[in-house]
C-alpha cells in the first residue's frame, strides 16, 4: 500500500509547485478565452494572472521551470542553495518541451532548466531569454529499463522482443533523445508500431515500473532511482546522444541577478557533487549548431492532416463505445437510486458518483490498478484476447467511468420525475413491476435517458486525465482530441493544427450540450399530461 | 372466518403513517360503501391499501374470502393479482399513450373499448393524448380505464368531481347500473352528497382516529 501511495504521488508528473496543473484548471476558461479573444490575447490567460500574484505576494522567490528529470535533485541543491542563504525558490517540474511553451506564452518564471538545448535555442528565438546566456550543467545518459523480473541483458537490437516498448511523448526530451538512440542502432523502424508514449520519461518509468509494459528507453538517473526496474543496457556516449541539461535566466525575471547566482551555485563544487551523486555526468558537449539538429522530429503537412482526422474519429469512437456500453449501467443504476430503498444505498450511489469528483488522474490509476496487464483482473482480460491498457479498450473504459456519475445522475433523475403512481396504476391494472418498467417506467423516462447518454457522450470526448493514465496516448488507438492537443501544445511546428483540434472540439461538445438541452425540455414535455387544464 | 357464499369485506387495520394514525376496523357484507371525512383524515391512504400500493399499514384486509393482506402470516397479494379499479383523485392518464391506449391497458379487447367509450361519452377523444383533454374528459377517461379492467373491485376517488351537474348523475347512475349487473363492490370517497346517494348503501366516517359506520 505504501509503495502504491508513493508512486501514485510519483504520477503525477509536476511535482511541488506546478504551473502546469495551475493551467490545466483553467482550461475551460482557456479554451474559451482562445475562442473569444484574438489569439494575441493569450498572453493575459488566467494562470499568468495566478503566477504574478504569487510572485508580487512574496518578494524575492525564484520560480525555476525544470525538466523533470531534475525533480528529485534540484530540490536537494535548492535546499543547500537556502541554507546559505540564497533567495528562496519555487519549483515547478514537468517536461522541458511543456515548460518551454508556457515559459515562453506566461511571460513568467525566473530560471529554465531545460534537459535539451534545442528548447533553449528555441527561447532564443521567441525571444524569451537573452542570446548566450545559457549554461551547460550536466548530462544523462539514455538506458533500457526492464522490469525487474527480466533476468537476460537487454541490446538495443534485442529490444523488437518486447511487445511494447515505453518512451516519453515525441517532443519531450527524453523521447526524442530515445528515438535518435534507436535510429542510430537501425531498430527505429522495426519498432516504431510498438512504441507507447507516456507524458514525461517519468510517466513511461511508471509503466515498466509496474509491469504494464516491459521494457522502456528513459534516463539513467530515474532508473536508478526506481527500486522496480532493472538497468538492461547503457546508451554510452559518445556513441549515443545523452541527455544535455541546460539552465538560463528567463527574460521574465526581475530578479536577474539571484538567477544568475542561482545557476553559477548549480554549476558550482556543491551543485555538481549532488548531481553527481544522483547518477548525472559531467557536461561534455558545447551547444549544438542548429543545423543537424531538428525540431522535435516535424511531421509533414499530410502526417498533421492525418493524425487530426484520427483524433478526431478516435474521440468519437471512443465516446460512442462508452456511451453505448454505459445504457444499460446507467439505466438500472438510475433506477435502483430512484425508486428503490435498501441498504448500502447511500455507498452505492457515492461510489458511482466519485469519479465526478475524484481527480480524473487518480480515477485512471486505480483503474489501471485493477485492470493493467499485471493484476488478476487484468490479466484475466488480456488472456481472453482484449488487453486494457494503451488500447482503445482501455480508453474506453476510462471514457465510461468518468462518464457515468454524469449518465446515471441524468437517468435517475429522469426517473424521479415519474410520479410513481403511474407505476401504481399500471401494477393494479393487472402489469407486474417488469412489464410495467418497460411500457411505462422506461418509456416516460426516455428523453431524459437519453439526454444524460448525450452529456456521458459529452463528458467522454473531454476525457483526459483517466485516459493518458490507463491507455497511454499512443497515436491511432488511444490518441484522442484532447490527448493530441496535450501533445501539440509542447510541439513547436503544432501550434498552428492545435487550433483546427480546439475548433473541432468545441464545436462537437456544443453540439452535445444543445441536443441535452433539448432532450431534457421534451423530458418535462413528456411529463406534462394537463396541458389543457 | 371466510367461506361464506355472500360478499364480505373485512378490514383490521393499523394504519400509524396517516396523520395522528388510524385504526380501521370495518366488517360488512354491503357491496356500495362510501367513506366520507375531513381531507387528511386517511381516505384516501385506505383506498390505497385495498389497491396493494401501500404496504405500511398492518393488520388484514379481507375481501369476499380471499385474504389480500395479513401480516401476521405473512400473506400480501401484490397489486397485479388483486385486479382492483382503481380511481385515484389524481385521475393519472399514462401521458404517453393516447386515450385509446390508455383505456386498453388493462388488456380489453378493441370492440368494448369503443362500446365503454360510447357510454362514457369520450369516442371521439379516443386517438387523443391525455394533454389535450379537460378535467372532465381525464375523469371519465380513468373511469373508463378501470371498469375495462375486468375489476372484481371499484376503488373509486372523488370520481365525478371534475364533472358538471347533468352528466355527473348520469354518470354514476352509469357506474353504478355496471356494477351492479356483473356484482363488482364499490368502494367510493366522496365529498358530494348526491354521488354518494347514487353509488352507496352505507356510509362510513373517518374521523377522531378510526372509521365509524353512520
Amino acid at each position: 500500500m505504501f509503495h502504491k501511495a508513493k508512486t501514485s504521488a510519483r504520477w503525477a508528473e509536476p511535482k511541488r509547485f506546478s504551473l502546469w496543473e495551475l493551467r490545466r484548471k483553467t482550461i475551460l476558461i482557456a479554451v474559451w478565452s482562445m475562442v473569444l479573444l484574438a489569439p494575441t490575447q493569450l498572453k493575459a490567460t488566467v494562470s499568468t494572472e495566478i503566477l504574478r500574484k504569487v510572485e508580487q505576494a512574496s518578494d524575492s522567490v525564484l520560480l525555476v521551470l525544470a525538466a523533470a528529470s531534475l525533480a528529485d535533485v534540484l530540490p536537494r541543491i535548492g535546499d543547500e542553495w537556502e541554507r546559505l542563504g540564497g533567495t528562496p525558490l519555487v519549483f515547478s517540474f514537468d517536461a522541458t518541451s511543456r515548460l518551454a511553451v508556457q515559459a515562453s506564452q506566461s511571460g513568467s518564471g525566473d530560471v529554465f532548466f531545460s534537459a535539451d538545448p534545442q528548447w533553449i535555442r528555441w527561447l532564443e528565438e521567441q525571444g524569451a531569454i537573452a542570446a548566450d546566456r545559457a549554461v551547460h550543467l550536466a548530462a544523462n545518459d539514455l538506458v533500457i529499463a526492464v522490469s525487474r523480473d527480466v533476468s537476460v541483458p537487454v541490446q538495443p537490437d534485442m529490444l523488437s522482443v518486447f511487445e511494447r516498448i515505453a518512451l516519453a511523448g515525441e517532443n519531450v526530451p527524453a523521447g526524442r533523445y530515445a528515438r535518435m538512440a534507436l535510429e542510430q542502432t537501425g531498430v527505429w523502424s522495426e519498432l516504431e508500431g510498438r512504441i507507447v508514449r507516456g507524458g514525461s520519461v517519468r510517466g513511461a518509468l511508471e509503466w515498466v515500473a509496474r509491469g504494464e509494459v516491459p521494457a522502456g528507453i528513459v534516463y539513467r538517473t530515474d532508473a536508478e532511482a526506481e527500486p522496480s526496474v532493472r538497468i538492461a543496457f547503457v546508451f554510452e556516449a559518445p556513441e549515443y546522444p545523452q541527455a544535455q541539461y541546460w539552465g538560463v535566466p528567463l527574460g521574465s525575471t526581475v530578479y536577474e541577478e539571484s538567477a544568475t547566482d542561482f545557476l553559477n551555485f548549480v554549476l558550482g563544487d556543491s551543485g555538481q557533487s549532488f548531481l553527481r551523486e544522483a547518477g548525472f555526468s559531467r557536461p561534455q558537449s558545447d551547444m549544438p549548431d542548429g543545423e543537424e539538429e531538428r525540431y522535435a522530429t516535424g511531421d509533414t503537412g499530410d502526417e498533421l492532416v492525418a493524425s487530426v482526422s484520427s483524433a478526431i474519429r478516435l474521440s468519437l469512437i471512443i465516446a460512442f463505445l462508452a456511451t453505448l456500453a454505459g445504457l444499460v449501467p446507467a439505466v438500472g443504476l438510475g433506477w435502483l437510486l430512484a425508486r428503490r430503498d435498501f441498504p448500502g444505498k447511500t455507498i452505492l450511489s457515492t461510489v458511482v458518483t466519485a469519479p465526478l469528483v475524484i481527480p480524473p488522474v487518480v480515477t485512471g490509476f486505480l483503474l489501471l490498478s485493477v485492470l493493467g496487464a499485471s493484476t488478476p483482473l487484468g490479466g484475466l482480460i488480456a488472456s481472453l484476447g482484449f488487453p486494457v491498457p494503451f488500447t482503445i479498450l482501455g480508453a474506453s473504459i476510462a471514457a465510461l467511468v468518468v462518464g457515468l456519475p454524469l449518465y446515471v445522475i441524468s437517468v435517475r433523475g429522469a426517473f424521479e420525475a415519474v410520479d410513481p403512481m403511474y407505476e401504481e396504476l399500471s401494477w393494479t391494472l393487472g402489469s407486474s413491476p417488469r412489464r410495467t418498467f418497460f411500457r411505462i417506467s422506461l418509456p416516460l423516462a426516455l428523453p431524459g435517458i437519453a439526454a444524460g447518454a448525450v452529456l456521458a457522450f459529452a463528458r467522454s470526448l473531454g476525457e483526459f486525465g483517466a485516459t493518458v493514465v490507463l491507455a497511454g496516448n499512443v497515436e491511432g488507438s488511444t490518441r484522442t482530441i484532447a490527448l493530441a492537443v496535450y501533445t501539440l501544445l509542447e510541439s513547436p511546428t503544432g501550434r498552428e493544427t492545435v487550433w483546427v483540434l480546439v475548433g473541432a472540439s468545441v464545436v462537437i461538445s456544443l453540439i452535445a450540450l444543445l441536443g441535452f438541452e433539448a432532450l431534457s425540455r421534451r423530458q418535462k414535455r413528456r411529463l406534462e399530461d394537463r396541458h389543457a387544464r | 372466518m371466510p367461506a361464506d357464499t355472500d360478499y364480505h369485506l373485512g378490514l383490521d387495520l393499523e394504519i400509524p403513517f396517516t396523520g395522528g394514525g388510524l385504526k380501521v376496523e370495518l366488517n360488512t357484507a354491503s357491496t356500495r360503501i362510501a367513506v366520507v371525512g375531513p381531507s387528511g383524515s386517511g381516505k384516501s391512504t385506505i383506498l390505497r391499501i385495498l389497491a396493494g400500493v401501500e404496504r405500511r399499514a398492518h393488520g388484514t384486509v379481507l375481501v369476499k374470502d380471499h385474504y389480500w393482506q395479513d401480516s401476521s402470516n405473512g400473506i400480501w397479494v401484490p397489486s397485479w393479482d388483486r385486479r382492483v379499479g382503481w380511481v385515484p383523485q389524481e385521475t393519472l392518464l399514462f401521458p404517453h399513450l393516447t386515450v385509446r391506449e390508455n383505456l386498453s391497458y388493462g388488456g380489453a379487447l378493441p370492440d368494448w373499448v369503443s362500446e365503454t367509450a360510447a357510454l362514457l361519452q369520450i369516442k371521439n377523444l379516443l386517438d387523443r393524448r391525455p394533454r389535450r383533454l379537460s378535467g372532465g374528459e381525464r375523469q371519465r377517461v380513468a373511469l373508463g380505464r378501470a371498469l375495462l379492467s375486468k375489476p372484481r373491485l371499484l376503488l373509486l376517488d372523488e370520481p365525478f368531481s371534475a364533472l358538471d351537474r347533468p352528466l355527473r348523475g348520469d354518470l354514476s347512475q352509469l357506474v353504478s347500473d355496471w356494477a351492479l349487473d356483473r356484482s363488482v363492490p364499490i368502494v367510493l370517497v366522496s365529498h358530494d352528497e348526491e354521488d354518494a346517494k347514487w353509488l352507496a348503501e352505507e356510509r362510513w366516517h373517518v374521523g377522531g382516529g378510526s372509521l365509524t359506520k353512520e
